[in-house]
This record gives structure tokens, C-alpha cells and sequence, in this order.
């Protein structure tokens, strides 16, 4: 969290993960270039490098779109979400590279402009083997651009939340544009089954692990169906909520998250003002709501992040009675107080 | 603390030990698969025949400039020719994706030199020249003389751009290079019908109209795709040509 904007507000676990990325990257294109130039020794050097900076990018965009998913089926993942912002511009990056060398090595020193001959050499639009594959990237790397410079808070909170993230989720526009760019470039070209296959298999993979994540999330979107008195529906059992955690139910179309503290609970709305991340799976620290995604903090008593920040989540109305919860429908206005409902009755332990 | 109270928050300077040492883990596994598709996906690619751009080795050649249909050196072989053409024939080109027909038509069929970077494969040599570089040299003017014609044939095979696929670029050819092909030839590098036979040993064939004009941007639409020619096949000195109707080229 953050009052002003930095660049990049850089602290020990960013540092971590980003050596950890450039390891990865630095080792896989130089054992990428390594190889090819020792068993491909005809290949050119700029195809080498199409081919190095493509396929990297292409690997980090799986493990980009794979890490959300991750995160719903198994919180132990949370930590390679935290900093997953960096591994996006940095795929960018290297999409970047391929895609500049392309066009100069494709359409650069002709009798047309590049980005006309991009759209123009190939004519075959009317063919689906012979379609031309490299708009679709061009296309791919406007969107990964239009992502990687929106991608600093500034932007989110300027651009506001719902168009953000409507912007990003084209991500699965731009991953489908390059699924389509490579099956009908270069594996039309390439005979090794190898290739094909870690094509379809990450394919495979990225939409296996997001229907399994959402098929999850169906359960939580169920409205609940408890008794409603008052207004007020009875969501759970005391018991069925962890110390310091929280329980989310939907209630009149929108996530709750209800969470038991020092023998209180209190319910906030379980979107996160952040990125959306999903308050409910967070904990109560130092007396905050503290959202797994980022680290985002609210008090749980009014919604409010503590001073100097200013995010504000709606606040329910909560009731206790018989060891049972019962939460409002309807929801205060983001940073209204609500008293926290007592589990015990003060000074008993035996309510 | 047990694994599943630990919580993660990235501004901490600490994570939880368990979950830190869970994450290593999982961002080892990560270099290492990492590692191995960048090892599989290198050696998954095809193996690409030898071509050569001798890229920053500028070289100075002297012979006769010949114009039509794509402009070319020729040069007097030295010594012996032991039963081949007397003269090579080294197609020229311009820098980039242009043919030199323009910088080269007020020398045709005048002895020349000029300095130029060597493109090759499989015997069939090409020059790029420097821009500007040509100069007129005293000597002995050679020309192609009449063509051997060998007769019509219906050839199948790939029609690429000549400067790429002799070495500017490899791969230079098939889909990936399609675009790229049809930028060099509309620019007037020559096109080439690329024919393999069983072995995969190809043949070249430089692609001229029936009236032995440049065909150009008339071929674009089916370069890289594999296509069936049929027209009259001559032997230029030690370049075969293909004269063929542009409207009647086959896709298969």
C-alpha cells in the first residue's frame, strides 16, 4: 500500500521475485540461442532471435494467465501474484523484441511501408492455412502493449476499476491471437511433434486450470438461501468461521466477506478497491482486514483503510444470536461504520 | 505455525518459512522447466540447409553487366571451364528488398566494376551491391548468346524470392517467410521456382513471362504455397529459366 506513486515502490520481496524472473528469462534465452546456434548453425541471427524472444514470450504469458487459477485453487500460490505485474511487462518485453525484429526482418528496407506490408504481403485472407499470422500478432502485441503501460496503479485508479479491468481481461484476446499466430506460422512450418504439442498442451492447460477454478467459484456465487428475518439472513454458524478469518456468501447478487475476530464479526464487501482480490480469503492483521492479493488493509468496524490511506469497501449490518450469523442484504455505503456483532455477550463466555 | 495459518503479505520483509520455502520450490521447478522448453523447443526446430550472406565482407567484381530479364554480372570463368559455361552468372541486387534493375540500366552490356556482399547456396551465387559503387573497367565485354531451350515442362515446387532464399535470411521460404517473399519480389528481387526432386535435391528455374519480361508482382498471390508451372524451360549459361503464363499458375 501506498500514498503517493512511485515507479515501482521496490521492497525485499519484489527484489526476490524479480531476480528470481530475470534468472529464468536470462537462462532460458541464453540456453535458447545456445543450442539453436549449435545444432542450427545456418539459421540466421535474427531469426534466432525471433525465435529465442517469441518462445519466451509465449512461455511467460502461460505462466502469466496460469498463476490466477493457481491462486483460487490453492492460496500457497499467493506469492507468485503479488509481483505478477513485473512478470507481465517483462513478457511484454520480450514480445516486444520479437515483434520489432519481425517487422524489420519481414517488411523493413521495401517498396511499402512496414506496417502496410504487415497487413498487405500476404493477401490470403481467404485461406485458413495460408491466412496471414502476422497481424494476428501485431494485434496481440497492441494489446500487451495498452496492458503494460496501464499496468501502475496510477492508471487503475484513474482509469477506475471496472474499465482497468475490463482492459486487461483482453489478455485472453491477445493469448488466442497468439495461440493463432504460431499455429498458423510457424508450426506450419515445422514437422517436429515436439513443437505442436507444448502448443496444445499449454493451450490445454491454461483452459483446464481456469474451467476447474471457475467451476469453484460457482458455489460461491449461489445466492444464499438462509432464513431471512428482518432483512437480516442467517449465513452461517459462528463456529463454521476461523478465528481471524473470514466466510464468503453472496447476498443480494454481491460476494460478503464475513469475518470472526476477538470475538466479534463483522461483514465488508469482498471485493478489494485494489484489483478486486477477494478480501474473503485474507485475515484479520494488526486488526485490519488484510487482502491476500496485495496486502490492501481495512478496518473491519467501518471499511476503511487505516490513515494516511483512503479505499473504502461497503459495511453490513451483522447480528449474532444463538451462535448463528445473520448478515443484511443490503449494503452501507463504502466506509460506513457498523458496530461488529459480539459472539459472546460481554463479560460470558456462555451466550 | 502450522502451513495453512501462514499468510502472505508481499510488503513484509519476511514471508512465512514454510510458504517462502514452498515458493522456492515452486520458482526452482519454474527455472527448471524453464530451461528444459527452451532445450526442446530449440531442438525441435527443423534443421536449415546451408545458405550463406557474407554479411560485412564487401568484395569488388568486374564483369559485363546484362539487364534483362533481371540484371546480372557476368563473369569469365578463370582458367579451364573443363566443359562448363565460359562466363558465371551472379544475379545482382539492390540493398534491402529492391532489385537493381534502375542503378544498373545505363550499364547493360558495358564492362563494369562494382563492390557488392556475396549471397549462396547450392551454386547459385548472388550479389548485393553497394549502392553507387559501379564503375565503368576496361576489358573484354562478354553476353549470354542464344538460350539452349530444353523443352516445356510442367514443374512443381515453391516460388520464392531469390535474395532470401540464396542466404539473406534462413528459413526463406515456406509460410513463416510469405509476407517477406512477396515484399522482395514486388520490390524486383527475382523469383525463382524452387523444384525438388525425390532426394530433395532442388533445382532453380528463374521465372520470366513469354515474352522473357520480369513477371513481378504477377506471381505475389502464390509465392511460398506449393504450385504446378508449365512452360518452355531454357538454359541461360548455367541458369535455367522458366517462360511461363503467369494467369496459368496452379495452385495444389
Amino acid at each position: 500500500m501506498s500514498v503517493g506513486y512511485q515507479a515501482v515502490g521496490w521492497n525485499r520481496q519484489k527484489k526476490l521475485y524479480d531476480r528470481t524472473l530475470a534468472l529464468g528469462v536470462g537462462l532460458y534465452l541464453a540456453l535458447f540461442l545456445a543450442i539453436s546456434a549449435a545444432v542450427n548453425p545456418n539459421a540466421t541471427a535474427e531469426t534466432l532471435v525471433i525465435r529465442a524472444f517469441g518462445t519466451g514470450a509465449l512461455l511467460l504469458l502461460h505462466v502469466v494467465l496460469a498463476i490466477g487459477p493457481l491462486c483460487r485453487l490453492d492460496r500457497r500460490f499467493l506469492p507468485l501474484l503479488y509481483n505478477r505485474r513485473h512478470l507481465g511487462v517483462t513478457m511484454f518485453g520480450l514480445a516486444l523484441v520479437h515483434g520489432l525484429f519481425s517487422l524489420v526482418q519481414f517488411h523493413a528496407f521495401g517498396d511499402t511501408h512496414p506496417l502496410v506490408s504487415l497487413f498487405t504481403a500476404n493477401s490470403r485472407y481467404d485461406s485458413l492455412a495460408w491466412f496471414p499470422f502476422q497481424p494476428l500478432g501485431f494485434v496481440a502485441l497492441v494489446i500487451l502493449f495498452l496492458m503494460a503501460a496501464t499496468s501502475h496503479d496510477f492508471w487503475l485508479a484513474n482509469l477506475g476499476a471496472p474499465v482497468w479491468k475490463a482492459l486487461h481481461m483482453l489478455v485472453y484476446v491477445a493469448y488466442s491471437l497468439v495461440v493463432a499466430h504460431v499455429v498458423l506460422g510457424s508450426l506450419q512450418a515445422e514437422t517436429c511433434p515436439l513443437l505442436t504439442g507444448l502448443v496444445g498442451a499449454g493451450l490445454v492447460a491454461i483452459v483446464a486450470l481456469h474451467l476447474v477454478a471457475g467451476w469453484r467459484e460457482r458455489a460461491l456465487d449461489a445466492e444464499h438461501a438462509g432464513d431471512a428475518t428482518d432483512g437480516f439472513v442467517d449465513v452461517c454458524a459462528v463456529d463454521d468461521i476461523e478465528p481471524e478469518r473470514a466466510k464468503i456468501v453472496t447476498l443480494g447478487g454481491e460476494r460478503v466477506a464475513v469475518f470472526r475476530y476477538d470475538d466479534k464479526v463483522s461483514a465488508v464487501g469482498n471485493a478489494c478497491r485494489h484489483q478486486n482480490g477477494p478480501l474473503g480469503e485474507g485475515r484479520i492483521i494488526d486488526g485490519c482486514i488484510t487482502c491476500p492479493w496485495h496486502g490492501y488493509q481495512y478496518r473491519p468496524e467501518d471499511g476503511c483503510s487505516p490513515p494516511p490511506f483512503t479505499e473504502k469497501v461497503p459495511t453490513y449490518d451483522v447480528r449474532v444470536t444463538r451462535g448463528r450469523v445473520l448478515v443484511r442484504s443490503e449494503a452501507h455505503a463504502p466506509g460506513t461504520p457498523v458496530a461488529p456483532a459480539q459472539v459472546h455477550a460481554m463479560g460470558s463466555r456462555d451466550a | 505455525m502450522p502451513e495453512r495459518d501462514e499468510f502472505y503479505v508481499g510488503y513484509l520483509p519476511q514471508a512465512p518459512p514454510r510458504l517462502a520455502q514452498r515458493t522456492r520450490r515452486v520458482a526452482a521447478l519454474l527455472v527448471v522447466a524453464a530451461v528444459l522448453i527452451a532445450g526442446g523447443v530449440a531442438l525441435g526446430f527443423a534443421r536449415l540447409p546451408r545458405a550463406t550472406f557474407e554479411f560485412g565482407n564487401e568484395k569488388t567484381f568486374t564483369g559485363t553487366v546484362e539487364v534483362a530479364p533481371y540484371p546480372a554480372l557476368l563473369v569469365r570463368r578463370p582458367g579451364n571451364a573443363q566443359g562448363l559455361p565460359k562466363f558465371s552468372r551472379y544475379h545482382l541486387v539492390a540493398f534491402g528488398k529492391h532489385g537493381a534493375d534502375e542503378e544498373l540500366r545505363e550499364w547493360d552490356g558495358q564492362a563494369v566494376t562494382l563492390a557488392g556482399t556475396l549471397v549462396h547456396r547450392d551454386g547459385q551465387t548472388m550479389i548485393e551491391i553497394v549502392g553507387g559503387s559501379v564503375r565503368a573497367a576496361e576489358g573484354e565485354r562478354v553476353a549470354t548468346g542464344a538460350p539452349e531451350a530444353l523443352g516445356e515442362h510442367r514443374l512443381v515446387g515453391e516460388i520464392v524470392d531469390s535474395k532470401c532464399f540464396l542466404g539473406v535470411m534462413n528459413p526463406g521460404n515456406l509460410k513463416p517467410h510469405r509476407a517477406c517473399a512477396a515484399r522482395c519480389i514486388s520490390g524486383g528481387i527475382p523469383p525463382v521456382l524452387c523444384v525438388r526432386d525425390a532426394s530433395g535435391a532442388a533445382v532453380y528455374l528463374l521465372l520470366v513471362d513469354r515474352s522473357g519480361g520480369p513477371v513481378g508482382r504477377r506471381v505475389l498471390d502464390y509465392v511460398a504455397e506449393p504450385v504446378r508451372l508449365v512452360g518452355d524451360v531454357e538454359r541461360i549459361g548455367d541458369q535455367l529459366v522458366l517462360r511461363f503464363d503467369p494467369r496459368e499458375i496452379e495452385r495444389l
